[in-house]
């Protein structure tokens, strides 16, 4: 009996969560900051990163799959939750019968599927035009699915800035995000980092999004095992989630 | 039965102001409870905390017998909520709007459009039901906000100054509304700062004033202080300090305020004070410059029900919280 309740009410969250995430996906995948932050930023940083290098497109691809779902995924939130704090529909989720947790995850969920869709064109030209060979699909599948997951955490996180402005939750978190792409080995390979700065790239998810893609389509990386980058991006996914929902909480108490 | 509403000592702190200080009520089911304030006394503070929107610093509530805070959940599918703000998805149509909050309150797929579209017809909203809201008028957001509210079929339903922005003839149409939610069970907590809206439609009234609750009181006594507590504002073509005294000396006069050049009578019955006024101007020579009647305020009933002064509160002073005011010095009898 108690069970029942139990999954009746999960049965409930995870809908509206759902239509949440719907919501989201409908209304502001095609809006200018979306497109800007989400696909403009990461088709232009990967020029910036391949161009002249000498890169076979086989090593460049995992370099564009990184940037999309880094950037699209991480857009989202951020975009959206300042917009509807805005004009108070943010509320409307607040007294909805759902919990505050499954409003971030409907949330983290157009994150995510944003990262997702993102990326598919890249890697459907890449496989197919440019023929990469996916040599383990698992951690292909699971770098980009996992790393949408962390980074649309990470932008809901940034977006419990109490602020009715999209800019104000922008700039700090273009300031993590633009030093990231130095210590994940985007640019430079992690194995020429000094120590220090090899401890400090494990520390950053996008480093486990490009050893995860990397290994998926045969590119040689830096060596961590696959599992402690699987591990390592579940693991920051849901200290995002978890720290989004304790700021949300604690405006709550606020505001 | 258990009350459709129970609130203890639930307080919100926002740093050293309190905007709601220690209040207790408790509404019955089927009841419409107003809640009058002026402007800043906690209204809305109290009406958020109630439907989950903020957390209350300190103090407990109860709709229908589930906690606010251990209850959410069960307490939030009690309630249809209507925020002070007409909070529309601007990027939505009007219909998309009524089917998504149709979602998050978890009807099922069939149900949402019949709701939609019933709810669209009785708002007349339905000849728009395609159009983005942005281009709506205040108006027509005010009541799709409202419809919104009564897509789940609350059992207690939460209006914060629903009729701000409408017309004299939608006021009607939704003051009828409530009347009708009302008969057929459903608890109103009606948030206003309209007299004659709280006196006509509610059942009981608190007024609520920096943050607490002064009274909680029937209509009729409510009505009553409103029709002892007319006034009439005159100005004179004289600045003679005499001109209070004299005033105060008219028949029906009740007492005299002030108020710049202008000076406002307060009456049991303005036709009476208005012939004295005529009077007092032909015999003394002093020409009238205005005569206006007004309606009751806010604080002259307040003052009548009371006896104590309402103050709006500063904004920003803090440290004012929770004080009331002094009995009125410009009461001159009772
Ligand atoms: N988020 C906030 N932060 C700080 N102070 C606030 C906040 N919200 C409200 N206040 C203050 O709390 C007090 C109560 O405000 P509230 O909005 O509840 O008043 P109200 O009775 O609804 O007034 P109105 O008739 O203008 O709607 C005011 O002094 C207001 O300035
Ligand atoms: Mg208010």
């Amino acid at each position: 009996m108690q069970q029942g309740v139990r999954l009746d009410r999960l049965r409930k969250e995870s809908a509206r969560a759902w239509a949440i995430a719907w919501k989201d996906m409908r209304t502001y995948y095609l809006t200018p900051p979306s497109l800007m932050f989400g696909v403009l930023f990461p088709i232009a940083l990967f020029f910036t990163f391949t161009v002249g290098r000498n890169l076979s497109s086989l090593q460049s691809l995992p370099i564009l799959l990184s940037q999309t779902v880094f950037w699209a995924s991480s857009t989202v939130g951020p975009v959206v939750i300042p917009l509807e704090r805005r004009t108070k529909t943010f509320d409307r989720y607040l007294s909805a019968p759902m919990s505050l947790f499954s409003v971030l995850l409907g949330k983290t969920l157009a994150g995510i599927f944003f990262g997702l869709l993102v990326s598919i064109a890249p890697l459907l030209i890449g496989i197919f035009i440019f023929q990469a060979g996916v040599m383990n699909v698992i951690a292909l599948a699971l770098g980009i699915i996992l790393s949408c997951f962390a980074f649309a955490a990470m932008g809901i996180m940034f977006a419990s800035v109490p602020t009715e402005s999209v800019g104000n939750i922008m700039m700090p978190l273009n300031f993590v995000r633009i030093p990231l792409l130095f210590i994940s080995g985007v640019f430079i390979p992690i194995g020429e980092l000094p120590l220090i700065g090899q401890v400090v790239a494990c520390l950053s998810p996008l480093t486990h999004t490009l050893v995860l893609v990397r290994r998926g389509l045969g590119v040689e990386s830096f060596n961590i095992p696959l599992e402690a980058s699987i591990i390592a991006l579940v693991v920051t996914s849901l200290l995002f989630l978890y720290l989004s929902f304790k700021f949300h909480e604690s405006i709550k108490k606020r505001e | 039965m258990v009350s459709a509403i129970e609130v203890r000592n639930l307080t919100k702190a926002y740093g050293e102001l309190l905007a709601v200080n220690h209040i207790n009520f408790s509404v019955s089911q089927g009841e419409i409870f107003g809640f009058l304030g002026p402007n800043g006394a906690g209204k809305t503070t109290t009406t958020r905390m109630l439907t989950c929107i903020s957390t209350p610093t300190e103090g407990s509530a109860q709709i229908m017998g589930f906690d606010i805070q251990k209850q959410a959940f069960d307490a939030k599918e009690q309630m249809g909520v209507v925020t002070d703000i007409s909070n529309v998805y601007l990027d939505l149509s009007a219909q998309e709007n009524l089917i998504f909050t149709g979602k998050l309150y978890g009807l099922p797929k069939e149900k949402r459009l019949d709701k939609a579209r019933e709810l669209l017809e009785m708002f007349g909203l339905y000849d728009v039901r395609h159009e983005s809201v942005k281009g709506f008028s205040g108006g027509m957001r005010r009541r799709l906000t409202i419809a919104m509210a009564l897509v789940n079929d609350a059992s207690v339903l939460f209006l914060d100054e629903p009729t701000t922005a409408l017309d004299v003839q939608s006021v009607r149409v939704i003051h009828e509304l409530i009347m009708k939610l009302n008969s057929s069970g459903t608890t109103i907590f009606l948030t206003t700062h309209n007299m004659t809206e709280a006196s006509e439609l509610c059942n009981r009234v608190a007024i609520i004033s920096q943050g607490r609750i002064a009274t909680i009181d029937t209509p009729e006594r409510l009505k009553q202080a409103m029709d002892r507590v007319h006034s009439v504002e005159v100005v004179f073509d004289s600045s003679s300090s005499h001109l209070v005294k004299e005033m105060e000396e008219l028949h029906g006069v009740r007492g005299v305020q002030k108020r710049g050049n202008k000076l406002r009578l307060l009456t049991l019955s303005p036709p009476e004070v208005l012939a004295g006024i005529f009077q007092f101007s032909e015999r003394n020579n002093i020409r009238l410059l205005s005569v206006n009647t007004l309606s009751p305020s806010l604080e002259d009933v307040f003052l009548e029900m009371t006896g104590e002064e309402i103050v709006e509160r500063p904004k920003g002073l803090g440290k004012m919280s929770g004080r009331r005011g002094p009995v009125g010095p410009r009461r001159s009898d009772h």
